[in-house]
């Protein structure tokens, strides 16, 4: 069909996103766009869900930290916050969400909030509340997950435990 | 802003990852309000000055026994610098709003609690803040969700209407659990809380710790007497 004519075009708002969870989790960008459309069909109804369109159009996620872009219709971003804000678990992995900022194109969403580039992390022994163990620590910031042994994580930083 | 937290072992993170969390999104501090059987052990100049977070020290009483509570909340005035209560039952809410001891009744509607005119007043004349809790309309879906957003607006028609005081927290005990104070505002707006409402109540644990550790700061010789011009120098 031959696309409208630019005044009759919705106006978007790219949402910049930063997903993070424990280092062991898988999410995909499905399952992400299927919390993100339950979370807005819950907390926003059909109607404000259609009306806040909601749609993930850039997604990466790799050991434990990751970004999103999500589309939202013009005048809704403050519900899409709402219902980003709901979303607490993906395929039964806890995640932490936070808006980073909101642009008008794609590119400027990329450019100004997703350009930081990927968090390395690598494994290393650590002695964590007196007993030696295993975390996965994100290199620059400080931030490490603790491996326990009843294979759940602990969230620490580098002012918790020394390094083995 | 401020956030009240439950940090490890009561929770899934140190109280430093919770600070640096709370850093990143655009918090001013934390309060751990760890349970009396859950301390945190935690150096909060250290973590202060690595990640400029102010960190509260807190305690949240959690009995169904409000002899026990009164006992507990005696023993922790002196060193905490906020004293909450759980809330939740009818005795407990009306044990809390009753103390000028306590600074903050938790979750008064969570399970069978409630609260009225009487508990809002009582609570408005000993400055007891009633906590508006976000974490399970944040974790939980369905008809548990809809009664927490139905007591939730209760809480606020009750609480607007007296100007009782109140504080706001999405209560996260994993740096996973903490969402900005936008988004916090964002979904207040949708379940008839105003923004405003929810970012006053934020702020209000940074005023409370701000007050609370002038009245235990040197300059008060006891609880209403500061030291005044009079007073020797020591």
């Amino acid at each position: 069909m031959k696309h409208l004519p630019k005044h009759l075009r919705p106006r978007w708002r790219y949402l910049a996103v930063a997903l993070e969870s424990w280092p062991d989790a898988e999410v995909g960008r499905r399952a992400f766009q299927r919390e993100l459309w339950y979370a807005g069909q819950n907390l926003l109804g059909d109607p404000g869900s259609a009306a806040a369109d909601l749609t993930v159009v850039r997604f990466a996620f790799a050991d434990g930290t990751g970004h999103a872009l999500v589309k939202v219709r013009r005048g809704e971003t403050e519900s899409a916050r709402a219902a980003l804000a709901c979303i607490d678990e993906i395929d039964d992995s806890p995640v932490g969400i936070r808006v980073q900022g909101i642009s008008g194109t794609i590119r400027a969403a990329e450019e100004n909030y997703l350009g930081r580039g990927r968090q390395e992390s690598e494994e290393r022994n650590v002695v964590f509340g007196n007993e030696e163990r295993v975390a996965v620590v994100r290199n620059g910031d400080g931030s490490a997950d603790v491996r326990l042994p009843d294979e759940s994580f602990a969230g620490a930083t580098d002012l918790d435990y020394d390094l083995a | 802003m401020y956030e009240a937290v439950h940090a490890r072992p009561a929770g899934a993170s140190t109280v430093a990852r919770l600070a640096k969390t709370a850093a990143d999104y655009g918090y001013e501090g934390v309060v751990v309000r760890n349970c009396a059987d859950a301390r945190a052990e935690y150096d909060p100049d250290g973590i202060r000055d690595e990640y400029d977070v102010d960190v509260v020290a807190g305690v949240e009483v959690r009995t169904d026994d409000p002899q026990e509570a009164s006992g507990a909340v005696g023993n922790y005035r002196t060193d905490e610098t906020i004293v909450a209560v759980s809330g939740g039952t009818t005795s407990m809410n009306r044990f809390a709003v009753e103390n000028d001891k306590v600074d903050v009744l938790s979750h008064p509607m969570a399970d069978d609690g409630d609260v009225n005119h009487v508990l809002a007043k009582a609570a408005l004349e000993n400055g007891v803040r009633l906590e508006f809790d976000l974490s399970r309309v944040l974790g939980e879906h369905g008809g548990g969700r809809v009664r927490e957003i139905q007591g939730l607006r209760k809480l606020y028609e009750i609480v607007d209407h007296y100007g009782t005081p109140h504080v706001v927290s999405a209560t996260p005990t994993s740096h996973l659990e903490f969402r900005a104070p936008r988004e916090l505002a964002a979904l207040g707006e949708r379940i008839g809380l105003p923004g405003e409402f929810v970012e006053d109540g934020l702020a209000e644990w940074g005023r409370l710790a701000e007050r609370n550790r002038r009245v235990q700061s040197e300059s008060f010789i006891e609880p209403g007497v500061e030291r005044g011009r009079y007073e020797e120098k020591h």
